[in-house]
């Protein structure tokens, strides 16, 4: 892969850690010149910024909730503004709650579909202004298998996981006319993130009904990640790419 | 005490006991009187009648011994059947319980000479397990119950005196089994805080014998005045973070009305996951001549912790342990409130069948896909049907929740796990046998067992009444079978039916 971003200028937001890291690392390991963003863990960011710039690649860095529309305008402009662009917007920053419908109140019903649904409308809506303008441009949003798949999962991160695809489906055809291309990547499940805190019995009977027989790694995803904002990844838009090990 | 014999008494069911003097097996008959009393009646040959009361509710003890254990029979036997239980532990092959907690006796030595204590130490010429001996009784638990086994409890003596109780520690991670529990009476701990430190280190748990806050009490039950060095030993582990059980013994008239104290306690410290509240019983070095007028039976401890809770914990908040005899062990689950507020027993929101099952095949409740969903459907009743406390249960297990699953940073699933634990506190209520309640349909369900180096292992009640009194490693003068425990007596040993 290396190389196949090149000059590539690429922001992902909630990039200090977990996936978001590993897209950053892959995409400056292929040559990309990274930014990303960060909302509450300093460290993380920090040694995020480290570990990228050990690649050879000195990332931008944001701190902001990408809830916050200000937030995102500023950050696409001033990636805009010191790299003259912007090729690609990984919508990477999502949370969720462990929370079954009886206890699952309006606000966080609120707070999850803000963070996953309305962020990526707001990156969106700000980095597109100018890939419209420069008719090019690769929008990748992070998706899920939870919302791919009839399995156990909070309703609200499902809801807002699933809002991802008719957003993805709806974009790619808005913005198709000008070269850019919205696909959505639907990870399942990884040895990063939530996967960390489920118990055991969640994670042996995901193995058990995959057909590799295993979880995923970040940095498998990352690797799809890069191809799909490559410019190799020229006739594919409005798609989904489910990355689940066969579930 | 003394009940008469008498015709208007209902037999509730026939066993095997011993003597009490000669520790001979003899045949036993549980009876309930017009009173609700369950006494014991037997008859020693050479000794004559005996009788000990075992309840003081008939209902009660009729509901729950009809509570059976689930069968989980011993992966190995070491012994077949020669003279009844339980003269031939090894495990025998009449044994229908698996050890679940495993008992290692490490040390001979105690720097204590508590007059409740219910084994034999011996402090001269002491026996301190070799490392190597560890090791194979280690090998041999974890070949006959795999990955089974998460849970070792080391004993003594006083186990932080053994040079090695450390190593023995990460020996046991070593092999797998991460729950390992020191069995201490803390005064090491309280005065060597770099212990405690290095136990946190090893992430090893700490059962602490804690049996009263009153001078007088205290002295009694331990021979010392150890209140200060208790507390003192307690904010340490709390200090490190030490996941810690709580073990009182309850005697009657002694300690028993400080029961709920000494439990909310337990529910108010954070690294305390348990109280284990021991009855006394009248076995070893100190038990043998305690005042028997101190016997509780097991409804009635559970009776004086309803009282001095105020009602926290009621008789319908316990269950029975799957695992073993539901007169051995009496269990309730209580979820926390991280703010001080009340505890609430499981049982207010979960059916006490259902807690039951979940407990399963373990000890203790564990992360399971039953618990799971007996806690969804609790909370969509709660949420459903409403009723007396729902909004503050769902507030609770909403806390929780958040507080297992962080929304803004994973934490890892022993992080998790920890949150859970430390919300949901356990109060188990344990009752040891004597030679004068003993009750072969208990001792042959028994899932608590002192482990040998050679593979062999003996139920602990068996073991503190009829085995160890032989044993040279805690004995200057260890007794012969056929020996009666008060002096030398001939006599044979009986042959009695399988347990």
């Amino acid at each position: 892969m290396a190389g196949a971003l090149e000059g590539k200028r690429c922001l992902v937001t909630g990039g200090s850690r977990g996936l978001g890291l590993e897209f950053c690392l892959a995409f400056a390991r292929a040559g990309a010149r990274v930014s990303f963003t960060w909302h509450k863990h300093e460290q993380d960011a920090r040694e995020a910024r480290t570990r990228i710039a050990a690649i050879g690649i000195e990332p931008l860095v944001f701190q902001g909730s990408v809830t916050d529309a200000a937030h995102a305008r500023k950050t696409v402009d001033e990636v805009v503004s010191r790299w003259g662009g912007i090729d690609v917007l990984v919508n990477n920053a999502g949370i969720t709650q462990v929370l079954p419908i009886a206890l699952l109140e309006e606000e966080d019903w609120d707070l999850v579909m803000d963070v996953n649904v309305k962020g990526a409308y707001l990156c969106s809506r700000a980095a597109l202004r100018h890939m419209i303008k420069a008719r090019s441009g690769r929008i990748l949003n992070v998706g899920a298998f939870s919302s791919e798949r009839v399995i156990e999962s909070p309703v609200h991160f499902a809801a807002a996981k699933s809002a991802l695809r008719g957003f993805t489906e709806a974009l790619a055809r808005e913005v198709g006319r000008y070269g850019v291309t919205v696909n959505l990547i639907a990870p399942g499940m990884l040895d990063v993130g939530m996967t960390q805190m489920l118990p055991q019995h969640r994670i042996d009977e995901y193995i058990s009904q995959c057909a590799l027989g295993r979880l995923g790694k970040a940095e498998e995803i990352a690797r799809q990640a890069v191809f799909l904002v490559s410019d190799a990844c020229s006739f594919m838009t409005g798609a989904k790419v489910v990355a689940d090990g066969g579930l | 005490m003394s009940q008469p014999a008498g015709t208007d008494e209902r037999l509730l069911h026939r066993t095997t006991s011993l003597c009490r003097i000669c520790k001979n097996g003899i045949p036993a008959r549980i009876v309930a009187l017009p009173d609700h009393s369950v006494w014991m009646r037997k008859e020693c040959p050479r000794h004559g009648p005996q009788e000990v009361r075992l309840a003081g509710d008939a209902e009660w003890y009729e509901r729950t011994r009809a509570v059976r254990p689930l069968p989980a029979p011993p992966p190995r036997v070491a012994r077949e059947v020669t003279h009844g239980c339980p003269f031939d532990c090894g495990p025998c092959t009449s044994h229908t319980q698996k050890i679940r907690l495993p008992v290692v006796t490490i040390t001979s030595t105690c720097n204590l000479e508590c007059p409740i204590c219910y084994v034999i130490n011996k402090n001269q010429n002491p026996y301190d397990m070799g490392v190597e001996d560890f090791r194979r009784l280690l090998d041999h638990l974890v070949r006959d119950h795999g990955g089974e086994l998460d849970l070792i409890n080391i004993t003594g003596g006083e186990p932080t005196l053994h040079p090695h109780f450390l190593d023995f520690l990460e020996l046991c991670h070593e092999a797998g089994i991460h729950r390992v529990s020191i069995c201490t009476n803390g005064i090491r701990l309280a005065q060597e805080e770099h212990l405690v430190r290095r136990l946190a280190e090893l992430k090893g748990r700490v059962a602490l014998s804690f049996d009263s806050f009153e001078t007088e009490a205290d002295y009694a039950l331990q021979g010392a005045h150890l209140v200060d060095l208790k507390l003192r030993c307690l904010d340490l582990l709390e200090k490190y973070d030490v996941d810690t059980t709580l073990i009182p013994v309850m005697t009657r008239g002694v300690n028993d009305h400080e029961i709920g104290r000494i439990l909310e306690m337990s529910f108010r410290r954070p690294n305390v996951r348990h109280a284990e509240v021991h009855i006394i019983t009248f076995t070893g070095q100190g038990g043998t001549t305690f005042d028997r007028r101190t016997r509780m039976t097991m409804d009635e401890v559970l009776a004086r912790i309803s009282e001095t809770t105020g009602g926290l914990l009621g008789p319908g908040d316990w269950v029975s342990s799957p695992c073993a005899h539901p007169l051995c062990y009496q269990i309730a689950y209580l979820l926390v409130d991280p703010d001080g507020g009340r505890p609430i027993p499981f049982t207010r929101f979960l059916a006490r069948e259902t807690l039951y099952e979940c407990l399963d095949d373990h000890l203790y409740l564990e992360p399971s896909p039953r618990l799971q969903n007996a806690l969804q459907d609790a909370i969509n009743r709660l949420w459903s049907e409403g009723g007396d406390g729902a909004e503050r249960t769902l507030t609770l297990l909403k806390g929780l929740l958040r507080r297992m699953f962080p929304s803004d940073r994973p934490i890892t699933r022993a992080e998790a796990l920890r949150v859970a634990e430390r919300a949901a506190k356990a109060v188990y209520v344990h009752s040891h046998m004597d030679e004068e309640t003993f009750d072969v349909e208990r001792a042959a369900q028994c899932c608590d067992s002192n482990c040998y180096p050679d593979g062999t292992s003996i139920p602990v009640c068996n073991y503190n009444v009829l085995y160890r009194e032989k044993e040279p490693r805690f004995n200057a003068r260890p007794k012969e079978w056929n020996e009666r425990s008060g002096g030398r007596m001939i006599f044979e040993l009986p042959v009695v039916q399988k347990g």
